[in-house]
């Protein structure tokens, strides 16, 4: 068992887990925080998408060495007042809802350095995060509507 | 009081939404019961084998791990819907790839892992047959003792060879449609526990739990009283988890070792072992006169359905019933075959039969048209079936039919008007085209028995709790309840509450599936409420000795009899105090007639129906296409809730797309080479074109509002339109989906597309 600590959406955490675990094992399976969702566990679907150290990650290609000492927001850690869960929530952005926690993720980080996006550049930041209800409309006007745009 | 609707036809945000995106809403993939065991499943190494031996001695020992179950661990060991051909865990043969042959319960996932690999299986490999057609010589291997002919039939109406006779223009062709993998994101997930009463519980994701019941009952030999499903919110579905997924094997692991368990599969495992699209070959001969009427389609269609019938039996009987497109046609001769081979299972998916035939007719409307030189939508709108005709089977189309005027509306789009005016591309090997392409599906299950129940309690603080067992798979069905429930009683919305896919709780409002919920649960819910306003006239009649005529529910209560408004809570309370019950239960049958000879569902009643318009830009030099534009003009009956209208309609367009250019599952011999998300790609936001969805408000009588079902119909034209629009854009005619860009490339290449742009290419350097 390794030990690892790391800035969990704000909390200082420390965790035993086996060294060869990734983050999404890390997150799912021993502290059982479910928000982060897994669709893949290969990186092909962007629905375990976390930020570490503000930067979107795949928490799947995330293994807990590079967790350590740094900083990681999941879905729980976002404000559930937040711009963007209300315009996915009134955009009809969310319909089986399994990608949206990864797709809210992408979508905080692209409008913390990019506070005006154009839809251009939502479907380029989103890219990375299948959906396989909405055919995306919603979700990229959802976030064009959060963005203010 | 107003009459007019509030609820019916509102944008209303759905509820589960706001716990979905702040990642609180529960899945199954999310529960972790206490004390529970880490299920792992062994799977078939071979598309086609014979099991010798199982030793399972090895990984009994192996640390941490409580049980090894194998055949001689279930005790009846065939199950499905159809057919019970499908081995819970496979016994004397494995039949394809994905066929299960062990369990492992530990309690920890590596273990579990690790002990699946300790199994040793003695399998002596067999032949495989792994195409359809060689599958139905009479040398091929047999996949099951009857046979690899799972279902045929054939049917003819009319004077199909008068027809050709007296026929302008015959036009014949060869499709082929691809095995489309569902890859919802949450894969096949579930758990199970013995509850204090000793029944057996599984929480899963699914489409059907009543269903699913009847099969966990049926392979574990016990009374379904004994079986609880609970479906949660599933992570998608689409008709991948309308069979029993990972149900038995959870159920099994519970009863044999009395403790919770919990089952989920890999993305690859669910690739693998997931039910997928039927991939079909199609021959059409279709004949029409110079004037552009149809006159006679001769039509063969093969489905693979792979190892195991699944709903294939009723996925065939829905291309049977769809093969001639949205049109009066007088004669039809249709043979059917649904195939066995050593390739996956092949099931439901959106459209269950449907998008395959309509590719390849809407692909022949467009070669008539362009042969007879007429516009493609005047040759379908002169062919177009309105409500009253009588279809080619002999069946009045008695339910709404909007295909006419969704045709119309295509016609003056402005996306089809000025199809050919678009300015000049950027680059000489580019082409654009527009296409279009029209579909039809019947929904509810047609010939086959239908109904369902849904409960309606009046609460005492006043709101309304309704439950059925329909499942929340994604596409709102839980709101649009909620919204004909407070439109029918006057009430908020928010004060209607919806409980969901329970069996133990839950009355049986049937499958999830065959776009049928809102019209199911939706009549099932109008005869509740007639239920309803008998108790209110009971009630007054105990209490004045007067049966009142008129009831009516008003924003303030009911108002029966004299002027007394009543409260709805006041009403629970009054109905209970007077021992009436608050609790009332509706059922709807699906008015049906009966089944064509020799089919199972055919015809249906109710249909559904749509035009697609893409337009395509076409690189002619690499084969790729991209699509910046769809129009979906959808029957839709009346729309409940415009979001979730226009996102099923969205999302089913996407899917559409990827059937008809990207998915392709490759598979080499019966094996799946294409076992993850970034070989079997689906649409990412990149792919995604605009879509604009237009309504076609064709009030259904039968209908509760004037509803229809909508989840389907937005898939159906849409590969047809993209390839219709490839064939415009580039002079070439393809016949197989998806049509991928080393497809298209040779296509163009055989037309001399390529070179001629080379060269074109050289001189303006």
């Amino acid at each position: 068992m390794g030990e690892f600590r790391f800035l969990l959406n704000g909390k200082v955490v420390t965790v035993k887990a086996p060294p060869c675990y990734t983050l999404l094992e890390v997150l799912r399976y021993v502290l059982r925080m479910t928000g982060t969702k897994e669709g893949c566990a290969r990186g092909d679907c962007g629905e375990c998408t976390v930020l570490l150290d503000g930067e979107p990650v795949h928490a799947c290609l995330t293994v807990m060495t590079q967790v350590e000492g740094r900083s990681v927001t999941t879905i729980e850690g976002i404000d559930p007042q937040h711009p963007l869960v209300r315009a996915f929530v009134e955009a009809g952005a969310v319909q089986c809802g399994h990608c949206t926690p990864g797709l809210i993720i992408s979508s905080y980080a692209l409008l913390s350095r990019n506070p005006s996006p154009t839809e251009e550049e939502v479907r380029e930041a989103i890219r990375g995060n299948l959906c396989r209800c909405t055919g995306y409309s919603k979700i990229v006007r959802a976030v064009l509507s959060a963005a203010g745009v | 009081m107003t009459s007019k609707s509030s609820y019916v036809g509102a944008p209303v945000v759905r509820r589960d939404a706001f716990e979905k995106a702040t990642g609180t809403a529960m899945y199954a993939s999310d529960l972790f019961p206490d004390d529970f065991l880490w299920v792992s499943v062994l799977r078939s190494r071979y598309p086609h084998a014979h099991i010798r031996r199982i030793d399972t001695a090895k990984a009994r020992l192996h640390a941490g791990v409580v049980a090894v179950l194998t055949h001689e661990d279930v005790p009846v060991n065939r199950f499905g819907v159809f057919v019970k051909d499908r081995p819970v865990l496979c016994d004397d043969r494995v039949r394809y790839i994905g066929d299960p042959v062990a369990l492992v319960a530990a309690e920890t996932r590596e273990a579990a892992l690790e002990a699946v690999k300790m199994i040793e299986v003695d399998y002596e490999e067999l032949p495989a047959v792994t195409d359809p057609i060689s599958a139905l010589r009479a040398d091929s291997p047999k996949v099951h003792e009857g046979g690899n002919v799972c279902r045929q039939t054939s049917l003819r109406f009319g004077d199909v060879e008068g027809a050709f006779a007296r026929a302008d223009v015959v036009v014949e062709g060869t499709y082929t449609t691809g095995t489309q993998i569902h890859a919802f994101l949450e894969t096949e997930a579930g758990i199970s526990y013995l509850d204090e009463k000793g029944r057996v519980v599984v929480v899963a994701g699914g489409q059907s739990p009543h269903r699913d019941r009847a099969e966990i009952a049926h392979a574990l030999n016990l009374p379904p009283e004994r079986v609880r499903v609970i479906t949660p919110y599933v992570g998608g579905a689409f008709g991948g988890k309308d069979d029993v997924t990972v149900q038995i094997h959870l159920a099994l692991v519970t009863m044999k070792t009395g403790r919770p368990a919990r089952l989920v599969l890999s993305r690859e495992e669910s690739m693998l072992s997931g039910t997928k699209r039927h991939p079909a070959i199609i021959k059409m001969r279709t004949a029409a006169s110079r004037d552009g009427r149809l006159l006679a389609n001769e039509v063969e269609i093969v489905y693979d359905t792979g190892a195991y019938a699944a709903l294939g039996p009723a996925v065939l009987d829905v291309a049977i019933e769809n093969c001639n497109g949205p049109y009066r046609i007088s004669s039809a001769k249709i043979d059917a075959y649904l195939v066995y081979t050593n390739n996956m299972v092949a099931s439901a998916f959106r459209g269950f039969g449907a998008p395959q035939v309509m590719f390849a007719m809407e692909r022949q409307i467009d070669r008539i048209a362009r042969r007879i030189g007429i516009d493609p939508i005047e040759l379908r709108l002169i062919n177009a079936i309105r409500k009253g005709d009588v279809y080619v089977f002999g069946n009045r189309m008695e339910g709404s039919v909007g295909i006419y005027d969704c045709l119309r509306i295509a016609r003056e789009h402005p996306l089809w008007r000025e199809r050919r005016s678009g300015e000049g591309l950027e680059y000489p090997w580019l082409r654009r085209g527009v296409g279009v392409a029209a579909g039809m599906k019947g929904y509810t299950i047609g010939a086959l028995p239908d109904r369902g129940s849904v409960s309606v309690e009046l609460r005492r603080d006043g709101s309304i709790a309704v439950s059925g067992s329909f499942t929340e798979i994604g596409q709102g069905v839980v709101e649009s309840v909620a919204q004909l429930t407070a439109e029918l009683f006057k009430v908020p919305v928010g004060k209607v509450h919806v409980l969901f896919a329970d069996t133990e709780r839950s009355p049986d409002t049937s499958v999830t599936s065959a776009s049928r919920q809102i019209f199911l649960a939706g009549n099932a819910l109008r005869k509740a409420f007639e239920e309803v306003v008998e108790r209110v006239r009971d009630l007054i009649e105990l209490d004045t000795g007067r049966r009142p005529t008129g009831v009516t529910f008003t924003e303030e209560g009911v108002v029966a009899g004299a002027d007394e408004v009543i409260p709805l809570g006041e009403l629970a309370e009054r109905l209970e105090s007077r021992g009436l019950g608050r609790t009332v239960i509706g059922t709807y049958e699906v008015p049906k007639v009966e089944p064509i000879a020799g089919t199972l569902e055919i015809p249906h009643l109710f249909f559904m129906f749509g035009v697609t318009i893409a337009e395509v830009i076409v690189n002619v030099l690499t084969g790729s296409v991209t699509v910046p534009r769809v129009v979906a003009v959808i029957d839709a009956g009346r729309v409940i809730n415009p979001i979730n209208f226009t996102g099923q309609i969205e999302g089913a367009v996407v899917q559409g797309l990827g059937y008809a250019l990207m998915e392709e599952a490759k598979i080499v011999n019966g094996y799946l080479q294409t076992k993850d998300l970034s070989t079997y790609l689906i649409p990412s936001s990149k792919d995604a074109p605009e879509i604009e969805v237009i309504p076609v408000e064709s009030y259904e009588e039968e209908g509760p509002f004037g509803a229809k079902g909508i989840g389907e119909v937005g898939i159906l034209s849409v590969a047809p339109a993209v390839v219709n629009a490839v064939a415009e854009a580039c002079g070439v005619e393809p016949t197989s989906i998806p049509l991928t860009p080393e497809k298209l490339y040779w296509l163009l290449k055989e037309v001399g597309v390529v070179d001629k742009i080379r060269g074109a290419g050289g001189r303006l350097e």
